[in-house]
């Protein structure tokens, strides 16, 4: 298949260090995507420039096979509202909508109308004094009411709360399943989007080190707990990510899935196997990639900064 | 009721399959759609789109042109069949495991296991 | 949606609010207007009194460009937006609030002539030199006059957003020194009665003419910084 997106070595230099490092990948026609990473792994960078909004030191991007530098016939079709979205002065939230509509011919209004209801946003309220989870929900109410062919959302729950969330996830789902589309969103809510999404892509340290389907990534780590003695009989092979001890029983989480005679012995030894859900397994990915390449870091550390 | 680490289109695939079995999807009649099941599980339509495709490669499904997949007559049948086939493995035998464990013998289980099926036969 | 529609919708975008390009200037020049009135009623003076209160709202053009760059293109280019194509829509808004201005301008310029100068020979609208060549010269100056102060805001705000203060600040300061130093130069060779007797035989429309040049100079070199600048 085509891909609508085709990132080539981008590369995004800044006199304090690289932003990107040569970041190269595809994005397919109606998918969602789940663009993860640490903060400043350069997730905002790689969209600004995607959308002509940035310009990349070098590498190239070329959307629906063309250079979207100065190219309506592609900006057009995109839609990227920033987390920190500037908007004109003394503009309200309804006129913020309505001007976006203006871009979008497929711009959706009872759709609007509904999530404006849905998330009690104030449309008289000057912009710059909406409260961050309202300025999020003017970000989202655009990026979904716009159905533009290629949609970025950037940590679009910023302020937003549970229920919040799920009105606009739910939405997200019911709008896409109509009028599907290609979707890249930003979150560090892994586990909130796990289900949503089709693909996830990792980047860190301006890399992408994860380029796969959410079931590769859940089912590329393997959890066993049990006695020590056994878990290290299993694991022989594999790639061990983390490892914990308690007196004689354990817990290791390590690289791929033992084959079923490997399983079977183990779970008669009393070892306990089950697949890593996607927060994890990125957290450990990432820490490994981060050992692999760069600094020490610990899982825990990792964790704390991807939730 | 989406626990992790299991494959979500497997776990859409069970819960269909659980409806069929216990007949609050009856044989013959329409399963829910992609956008359904994505909209009710919380999932990518694509994942839901999976689920059903499995149960249809299974046989369990049946795709009519333009309207959507129903329920193959005798499907229910066909996974009572296929559960009672693994059922000493998933659940006689980690129910054995955890009693060897507890130190109860197969004597002392046969005589719970009566006791329990009376008294939830008692219930319904 | 087709080529020109798009840019049609920039116009659209910019006027989503109305304040900053219609009811602001409008509200400036009805009260520059109504102090020259007062200060007009207070000179005893009974020959034809001229003030020049009415470029007033053409230098809230000035800020308006600023804030058309500084705000509305960050917001551009959420929705998709070419550079080239939000600053062809932004300086057809501009034209069209200068022309609301400009337009403005002129019907008090006939009020003023109609009454004669409100009974009381003041002026602030009926400038001689502007009318010399008829309502239309007076209309042109004014309009593009107002451009230029949103042209000017524009590429100084633009400046900034690519390099930051210290080099808006260097462009602004250059120009300065450059409009100091002709006037020195003017000064030196006591050269004021040729320069004023140049501005009189030239004539409104003239100027005019230089004033255009100048705003399409600032206009090509607003787009030549916006290629590149980031929101």
């Amino acid at each position: 298949m085509n891909p609508v997106v085709r990132v080539r070595d981008l590369v995004k230099a800044y006199p304090s260090g690289n932003a990107l490092d040569g970041v190269s990948f595809d994005l397919e026609a109606n998918t969602i995507y789940g663009f993860l990473g640490r903060n400043g792994a350069g997730k905002s960078t790689t969209m600004s420039i995607i959308t002509s909004q940035l310009f990349a030191t070098s590498g190239t991007v070329r959307v629906f096979g063309e250079d979207p530098y100065e190219n309506p016939r592609v900006l057009g079709r995109m839609c990227f509202v920033r987390e920190n979205q500037k908007y004109p002065e003394s503009m309200t939230a309804a006129h913020a909508l309505r001007a976006a509509s203006l871009f979008y011919p497929g711009w959706d209004h009872d759709v609007a109308e509904q999530l404006v209801a849905d998330f009690r946003l104030p449309l008289k309220t000057k912009v710059k004094k909406l409260s961050r989870g309202q300025l999020s929900a003017v970000g989202v109410i655009i990026g979904l009411c716009s159905r533009a062919e290629i949609t970025f959302f950037d940590e679009p729950y910023l302020g937003l709360d549970a229920v919040a969330r799920q009105i606009f996830y739910d939405r997200l789902i019911a709008d896409y399943a109509e009028h599907p589309r290609t979707i890249l969103m930003s979150s560090h809510l892994i586990d909130e989007i796990a289900g949503l999404i089709e693909r996830v892509l990792v980047i860190d340290g301006g890399r992408i080190i994860m380029d796969e389907t959410v079931e590769e990534a859940t089912s590329a780590l393997t959890r066993a707990t049990g006695p020590t003695a056994a878990l290290d009989r299993l694991a022989r092979g594999h790639r061990v990510l983390e490892r914990r001890t308690m007196g004689s029983a354990g817990a290791l989480v390590f690289h791929g899935i033992p084959s079923e005679a490997a399983s079977e012995t183990a779970s008669h030894a009393g070892v306990r196997l089950e697949s890593v859900g996607l927060q994890e397994s990125i957290v450990h990915r990432t820490a490994a990639a981060a050992t692999a390449t760069g600094p020490e870091l610990s899982p825990s550390s990792m964790e704390g900064a991807l939730s | 009721m989406i626990e992790e680490g299991r494959a979500l289109f497997l776990q859409i695939a069970e819960s269909i399959e659980n409806s069929i079995v216990d007949g609050s999807l009856a044989e013959e009649s329409r399963a829910p759609s992609t956008n359904e099941l994505a909209a009710f599980h919380r999932v990518n339509p694509a994942t839901a789109a999976k689920g059903l495709t499995m149960l249809a490669d299974k046989g369990l499904l049946t795709k009519r042109r333009g309207i959507g997949m129903f329920v193959t007559a005798g499907a229910r049948e066909k996974l009572r069949a296929e559960r009672r086939a693994v059922f000493a493995a998933r659940f006689v035998e980690p129910l054995m495991v955890e009693a060897a464990t507890i130190g109860l013998n197969a004597g002392e289980v046969i005589a719970m296991v009566k006791d329990r099926a009376a008294a939830v036969g008692a219930q319904s | 949606m087709s080529q020109t529609a798009r840019i049609a919708n920039v116009i659209r975008l910019q006027f989503v609010n109305r304040h900053p390009f219609l009811w602001v200037p409008l509200l400036v020049f009805g009260l520059a207007v109504a102090l020259s009135l007062i200060i007009y009623a207070m000179i005893p003076e009974t020959g034809p009194k001229y003030g020049g209160a009415a470029q007033a709202p053409m230098w809230t053009f000035l800020f308006v460009g600023v804030s058309a760059m500084t705000l509305t293109f960050p917001f551009s280019q959420s929705v998709g937006l070419a550079r080239w194509e939000f600053y062809l829509g932004s300086l057809a808004a501009a034209a069209v609030g200068a022309a609301a201005m400009a337009s403005a301008f002129i019907v008090q310029g006939f009020i003023e002539r109609a009454t004669d100068g409100y009974g009381m020979n003041g002026y602030v609208a009926h400038l001689p030199w502007l009318w010399e060549s008829g309502w239309w010269a007076a209309w042109l100056t004014f309009f593009v006059f107002t451009l230029m102060a949103f042209v000017l805001g524009f590429w100084s705000a633009t400046v900034f957003k690519r390099w930051g203060m210290t080099v808006l600040v260097a462009v602004l300061g250059v120009l300065g020194v450059a409009i100091a130093g002709a006037l020195l130069v003017v000064s030196r060779r006591e050269a004021w009665g040729e320069v004023i007797a140049w501005f009189a035989t030239a004539g409104s429309l003239q100027l005019t003419g230089w004033l255009a040049l100048l705003t399409a100079v600032l206009a090509g070199l607003s787009y030549l910084t916006l290629r590149r600048a980031v929101p």
